[in-house]
């Protein structure tokens, strides 16, 4: 992918044009808190790998893990300097955007941050990618395949406590499939076991901070003032021997209407809004309606429905049968809209676009 | 004896590497019981089911590493742990008929716990139930075949 082209008498005869691919110098991510090992991963292999430097700005929330993988990278023999880790608070992300030998940011993170991020980058003439939040919608049609749309659900809704950017969020059902649908769905919802992590029996843990579990119970408070009712309430889930832990319990929303802050909001906890709606039009306007667009899903085993929803969809990951639309490494991943800020996804052929440039040569001999 | 650390099964990697625990068990007790001088005459046929044995394991390695496309977050409820630990345990001085009969009855009990895993994995993970049905059914053909030694 580092192969430029060239095409002889491509100026005029005897005159050769070639285009080169080089990479730039230093780049930089500016990483969250909720995959610590992975996300810088979509980054700093393809800015070395095309021959630049990186440094890696962990959230401060969670700085250890990039530290013990660096030391591995440092064990592997990979020369000094070409991957460093900085960790620090704002301050270190300024510093970054704003120094002159780095060429470009890598962020993902809340939409706030990823705006000025890209705002602030920008006026220092740096290369931005930066990806913001997400309220990802999951449709299921009334020809779904009922056990498993809802256990692949519960893994969208649920998994990583749902502090991620392409965790499941509204849960719209569309027709007569909703009230048979709902009931399942909460039974099983009721089965998660939530507790300490690393106990391997565990299928949820808590969510980072009392700060994040605030904003999540606040989210659901106001829900239910502003009219939805809790069918299943993890406000108040108490986990043996853990009473100091930030948990929050599945928690499934009824009665939720497009109005509701719930429906449109990143909540980043285990929280389902559940909604019912007439058609798939329907559900598609509400999608087109957010600010974000990171993800969508449709479940349904109607081939005209799917290709419907993969057309018209206008959000940055589509999964069909598929809640959790996170592609392989080579494939690019971003949002649209507020979801991210840039133009060059990360991963796939795009990271190696972002990482270098192209230099035109043209060639005459006397 | 072969020591086997049996997992709790309420998750379906859990419940997979129980079932990697229990190849590595009954290859165990095969090459065990190949040993025993009163049972010679069928020590071949126990060498073969170790070997067989110990390929199911690399098949459910497989299956685990390239077979499970799809992260299930939902309990496995309805499967004990204590109904299908084997012993690995074989009987010392064991003659061909009892330990025919003590590896049929570990056969008995690899068998139910695969047979169980594939009912519950059928309309979750088609492939992993495949697996494990098609592993079921071997352990109870195992079962006769040693019934008739």
């Amino acid at each position: 992918m580092m192969m430029g082209y060239n095409l002889e008498d491509g100026g005029a005869e005897g005159i050769d044009e070639d285009a080169v691919i080089s990479p730039l110098g230093v780049f930089g991510a500016v990483c969250p808190f909720n995959f610590p090992a992975m996300i810088p991963y979509w980054f700093w292999p393809y800015a070395v790998a095309t021959g630049n430097t990186y440094i890696i700005k962990p959230s401060s929330q969670v700085p250890l893990t990039q530290n013990y993988l660096t030391k591995l990278v440092e064990q592997a023999g990979f020369p000094p300097g070409v991957l460093n880790i900085v960790n620090g608070s704002h301050e270190v992300s300024d510093t970054m955007m704003e120094h002159p030998k780095v060429k470009g940011i890598s962020f993902v993170g809340s939409t706030p941050v990823a705006k000025y991020i890209y705002k602030h980058s920008a006026e220092n003439g740096k290369r931005v990618q930066a990806q913001g939040g997400a309220k990802n919608s999951l449709v299921v049609m009334p020809d779904a395949v009922m056990d498993r749309t809802i256990s692949n659900m519960l893994a969208s809704f649920y998994g990583c406590a749902g502090q991620r950017c392409l965790a499941g969020s509204n849960l719209i059902a569309i027709g007569n499939i909703a009230e048979p649908f709902l009931k399942s769905f909460v039974e099983r919802s009721k089965k998660i076991k939530v507790g300490y992590g690393l106990d391997e029996s565990v299928n949820m843990g808590p969510v980072v901070s009392a700060k994040a579990k605030k904003k999540v119970l606040d989210y659901i408070d106001g829900a239910e003032r502003q009219g939805a009712k809790v069918l299943l309430d993890g406000r108040k889930i108490n986990v043996p021997g853990y009473e100091k832990g930030h948990f929050v319990g599945p928690t499934v929303l009824d009665g939720v209407t497009p109005d509701m802050t719930i429906a449109k909001e990143e909540v980043f906890g285990p929280v389902v809004g559940f909604m019912r709606m007439n058609s798939l039009d329907e559900a598609i306007d509400f999608i087109h309606s957010s600010p974000f667009g990171n993800a969508a899903s449709i479940y349904t085993q109607s081939g005209k429905w799917a290709r419907e929803f993969r057309y018209r969809c206008q959000v940055g990951n589509v999964g069909i049968n598929v809640g959790l639309v996170a592609a392989m490494a080579y494939f690019p991943f971003a949002g649209y809209k507020d979801s991210f800020f840039g133009d060059l996804h990360g991963q796939g052929q795009d990271a190696i676009k972002f990482f270098t440039d192209r230099k035109v040569v043209i060639t005459r001999w006397f | 004896m072969v020591e086997c650390d049996f997992p709790e099964c309420n998750t379906f990697g859990s419940a997979i590497r129980f079932a990697l625990e229990l190849e590595k068990g009954a290859a165990g007790i095969y090459e065990d019981l190949a040993m025993e001088p009163k049972a010679a005459s069928v020590a071949e046929t126990f060498k073969a089911l170790a070997a067989a044995h110990k390929k199911r394991g690399e098949l459910l390695e497989f299956t685990r590493q390239q077979k499970l496309n799809e992260m299930i977050l939902e309990p496995i409820q309805d499967i004990r742990r204590e109904d299908y630990i084997i012993d690995t345990k074989t009987p010392k001085g064991a003659d061909v008929k009892t330990a025919a009969n003590f590896a049929a009855k570990m056969e008995a009990t690899s068998a139910k716990f695969y047979l169980d895993a594939a009912k519950i994995a059928k309309n979750l993970m088609a492939e992993a139930a495949r697996i494990m049905d098609k592993l079921g059914k071997e352990s109870l053909a195992n079962k006769a075949k040693l019934e008739a030694l």
